[in-house]
C-alpha cells in the first residue's frame, strides 16, 4: 500500500516535471524562432523594399519610405562599390567600398550597424538598422557532426529524463516519508494515550469486582456477576495490551531482543506461568514434547511467551467451562513448530485436518491472533491457524544456526 | 506486626481501591497524591514499603524513587499505566523492587508485594507442612519430635519449592537450582531427589499431599491452607 502510494506520487511528480520542462523548451525555441530572421522572414520586406526603388535614365525614385520605417536607412552600391543612391545614410559611412568591405558587412556589421543586403541587377541594396538593435550570428558545423546531432539530442534528452525521474522519486519519497511519519506519530500518540488513560480506571473496576467476587457477605448471584465484570475487564486489559504491541510491531517500534531459547524449557515455563496465573481453572493442560532434545531457536522470549499466552488464553475463552489443552513443540521441515490445541482430541489421534485460515488468523479472530502472526513474522516465521474442532494454532520458527 | 505501605498515586479512586485491598490483607496504608506529600510522609510516617505511580502532578516516579531512597532505604514497587519496555526497564534499572503494570488483579498485587517484603525484611514464615516442620537453620525436617536431616540437594530443592509455594516450578528451574551448566539429562536424577524428599516429608509418599507433580511440567508445593 505504502509502496504503491510512493510510486504514484513519484509518477505524478515526474510527469509534472516533464511537462514543465517540455513547455519551457518549446516556449524558448518558439521565441527564438519567431524573433529570428527565419521567424520574421526578413527577405520578403527587403525584396519589396527593393521593388520600390526604381531607376529611370540614371535617376532613382524611392517610394518605400513607409516600408523602410523611421529608424532604418538604405543605400545602393554599384558593381564598383560606389554609392549610387542612399536614403538617410549615416554621415560616418563612406561612399566607396572595397570588395573586402562588402564581404565583411554582408555577413556581419558595417561599422557596428547591422545590415541586410539584396542583390539587384544594378547593384547591391544595403538596408541598415540602428546600432545594437539586431544581433547577428553565424553557425558553421562539419557535416559528420551535423549528422550526429540527433544522437546527441537523444542522449541529452534521456539524461534529462533520468535526472527528472531521479529528482522526482527522491522528492516524493522524502515527502511521503514525512507524511507517513507524521501520521504514524499521531496514531501512536493516540493509541498510547488511550491505552494509558484506560488503565487506571480499569484497575479500579477490576480491583473492586475481584473483591466483590470473593466477598462472603454477598449472595452467589451477585458474586457471579462481579466475577463476570472482573473477567470482562481482563478481556479489555488483554485487548489494550495486544493493541499496543500489535501497533508497535506494525510500525517497527518494538525492538526484538533475541537470545538462544531452548524450546522444551520455554514451553514448560510458559505453561507453568499460565497455570500459576490461575487463568486455567477447570482446564487440563497437557504438554507434548519429543523425548529427544529439540534444537534451539534465536528468539525474543518475551514476545514468544506472549504469542503462546495469547493462544492459551484463546483456548480457555472459547472452551469454557473446561477442556484438555495441549501445548507442544516439535522439529519439522528444518523448522521449530510450537503449537496449541484446544478441544477433545486425544494425543494419539491423527492431527486435525481442518481448513487453514488466513495467516493473520482471520479478521474475525481479533487482535490476539493477529498479534501471534505478527510475532511469528517478526522472527522470520509464520503462524498457521486451523479452524474446526479442535482448534489448532501453530507457530513455525526458523532454527538457530549452529 | 502490620507492614506500613505508602501508596503514591494521583488518582484518588485508585488510591481508595488499593488502600482497601491492602487493609483487608492486614496492611496499614497512607495515601500521597504528589511527590511532595510522598516525601513528607516517608519522613514522618516511616513506611515499610512504597507503591509508586510513574506520572505524578509535580514530578515523575523515577526521580521520586531516588529521593525516597535518600530518606530511607525502603522497598519500592512501581504501579504504573506505562507498559512500554523502556519504562519498565528504567524503573527496575533505577533499583525498584518490582514493576506492576496497571490494570492488575488484587491477588497479583498482594502476592508481589508480599514477595518483596518477605525478601527485604527476611520474613521467616512458619515453615510447616502438615505434621512436618522445616528447620532452615539446621537443614532438617522435624516430624513427631524426630529430626530428619536433609541432604544439600534435598534442602536446595525444598527451598526453591517453598519460595514459590502454591505455584508450579518447572523441571528446568529446579535443575537450575540444583546444578550448574547445561541441564539436559538431569531429569531422572531430579526425580530420585524428589522421591527421597517425599519419603522424608510426606506421611504417605505414594500419595503425596504436599509435594505434588505437575505432569510434564515440574512440581508444586501445596500450601497448607489449600483445599
Amino acid at each position: 500500500m505504502k509502496l504503491r502510494g510512493l510510486f504514484k506520487g513519484a509518477l505524478l511528480l515526474t510527469l509534472a516535471s516533464l511537462m514543465v520542462a517540455a513547455l519551457a523548451v518549446v516556449g524558448l525555441l518558439g521565441f527564438i524562432y519567431y524573433n529570428s530572421q527565419g521567424g520574421q522572414n526578413w527577405d520578403a520586406p527587403l525584396q519589396q523594399l527593393s521593388q520600390t526603388l526604381t531607376c529611370e535614365e540614371g535617376d532613382y525614385t524611392f517610394s518605400g519610405e513607409e516600408l523602410l520605417g523611421e529608424d532604418r536607412w538604405a543605400m545602393l552600391l554599384s558593381e564598383e562599390g560606389q554609392v549610387v543612391w542612399s536614403c538617410r545614410k549615416p554621415e560616418e559611412l563612406p561612399d566607396q567600398y572595397a570588395l573586402t568591405d562588402v564581404a565583411s558587412f554582408t555577413r556581419w556589421y558595417l561599422r557596428d550597424y547591422p545590415v541586410l543586403c539584396w542583390v539587384r541587377q544594378d547593384g547591391l541594396l544595403v538596408v541598415g538598422s540602428p546600432k545594437g538593435s539586431i544581433w547577428k550570428h553565424d553557425i558553421a558545423m562539419e557535416t559528420p557532426v551535423l549528422l550526429q546531432t540527433p544522437l546527441w539530442f537523444l542522449g541529452f534528452f534521456l539524461l534529462a529524463l533520468g535526472s527528472v525521474l531521479g529528482v522526482g522519486w527522491l522528492a516524493s519519497r522524502h515527502w511521503f516519508g514525512q507524511l507517513q511519519q507524521t501520521r504514524d506519530a499521531a496514531r501512536s500518540h493516540w493509541i498510547h494515550g488511550v491505552s494509558h488513560d484506560i488503565r487506571t480506571p480499569l484497575s479500579v473496576v477490576m480491583g473492586y469486582a475481584a473483591q466483590l467476587e470473593e466477598d462472603p457477605a454477598l449472595g452467589p448471584e451477585a458474586r457471579r456477576r462481579a466475577g463476570a465484570i472482573r473477567a470482562q475487564s481482563q478481556v479489555i486489559r488483554d485487548l489494550v495490551n495486544d493493541l499496543n504491541l500489535t501497533m508497535r510491531l506494525d510500525w517497527e517500534m518494538q525492538p526484538l531482543r533475541r537470545e538462544l531459547v531452548q524450546p522444551a524449557a520455554f514451553v514448560r515455563q510458559t505453561a507453568a506461568d499460565f497455570l500459576n496465573g490461575g487463568m486455567a481453572q477447570g482446564f487440563e493442560v497437557e504438554i507434548d514434547l519429543p523425548s529427544t532434545p529439540l534444537p534451539s531457536i534465536q528468539g525474543d522470549p518475551f514476545l514468544l511467551r506472549r504469542a503462546l499466552n495469547n493462544l492459551l488464553t484463546n483456548c480457555v475463552r472459547h472452551n469454557a467451562p473446561g477442556c484438555p489443552i495441549r501445548l507442544g513443540a516439535g522439529a519439522r521441515q528444518g523448522q521449530l513448530v510450537l503449537w496449541v490445541e484446544g478441544g477433545v482430541l486425544s494425543r494419539h489421534e491423527s492431527p486435525p485436518d481442518g481448513p487453514a485460515l488466513e495467516e493473520d488468523g482471520g479478521a474475525a479472530h481479533g487482535t490476539g491472533l493477529r498479534l501471534v502472526a505478527q510475532i511469528a513474522a517478526a522472527h522470520g516465521g509464520r503462524a498457521v491457524f486451523r479452524a474446526g474442532a479442535p482448534y489448532r494454532c501453530e507457530i513455525w520458527l526458523p532454527l538457530a544456526r549452529q | 506486626m502490620a507492614y506500613r505501605i505508602l501508596i503514591v498515586d494521583d488518582e484518588p479512586a485508585l488510591q481508595a481501591m488499593v488502600g482497601e485491598i491492602l487493609a483487608r490483607a492486614g496492611y496499614e496504608t497512607q495515601p500521597a497524591l504528589t511527590c511532595t506529600q510522598a516525601l513528607e510522609k516517608a519522613r514522618a510516617w516511616g513506611p515499610h514499603g512504597v507503591l509508586l505511580d510513574v506520572m505524578l502532578p509535580d514530578g515523575d516516579g523515577f526521580s521520586l524513587l531516588g529521593q525516597l531512597r535518600q530518606v530511607r532505604d525502603l522497598p519500592v514497587l512501581f504501579l504504573s499505566a506505562r507498559d512500554e519496555d523502556e519504562a519498565r526497564l528504567r524503573g527496575l534499572g533505577l533499583g525498584a523492587d518490582d514493576y506492576i503494570t496497571k490494570p492488575f488483579l488484587p491477588q497479583e498485587l498482594l502476592l508481589r508485594l508480599r514477595a518483596v517484603l518477605r525478601r527485604v525484611y527476611r520474613e521467616e514464615d512458619a515453615a510447616r507442612l502438615g505434621r512436618a516442620e522445616i528447620d532452615w537453620g539446621k537443614s532438617a525436617l522435624r516430624r513427631d519430635g524426630r529430626e530428619i536431616p536433609l541432604t544439600a540437594k534435598e534442602f536446595a530443592l525444598l527451598k526453591k519449592l517453598w519460595e514459590a509455594r502454591g505455584n508450579i516450578v518447572t523441571i528446568d528451574a529446579l535443575c537450575g537450582a540444583l546444578w550448574e551448566g547445561p541441564l539436559v539429562g538431569y531429569e531422572n536424577t531430579l526425580m530420585v531427589h524428589i522421591r527421597r524428599l517425599r519419603e522424608k516429608l510426606e506421611e504417605d509418599p505414594s500419595h503425596p499431599r504436599f509435594l505434588l507433580t505437575a505432569r510434564g511440567l515440574g512440581y508444586r508445593l501445596r500450601r497448607e491452607e489449600e483445599p
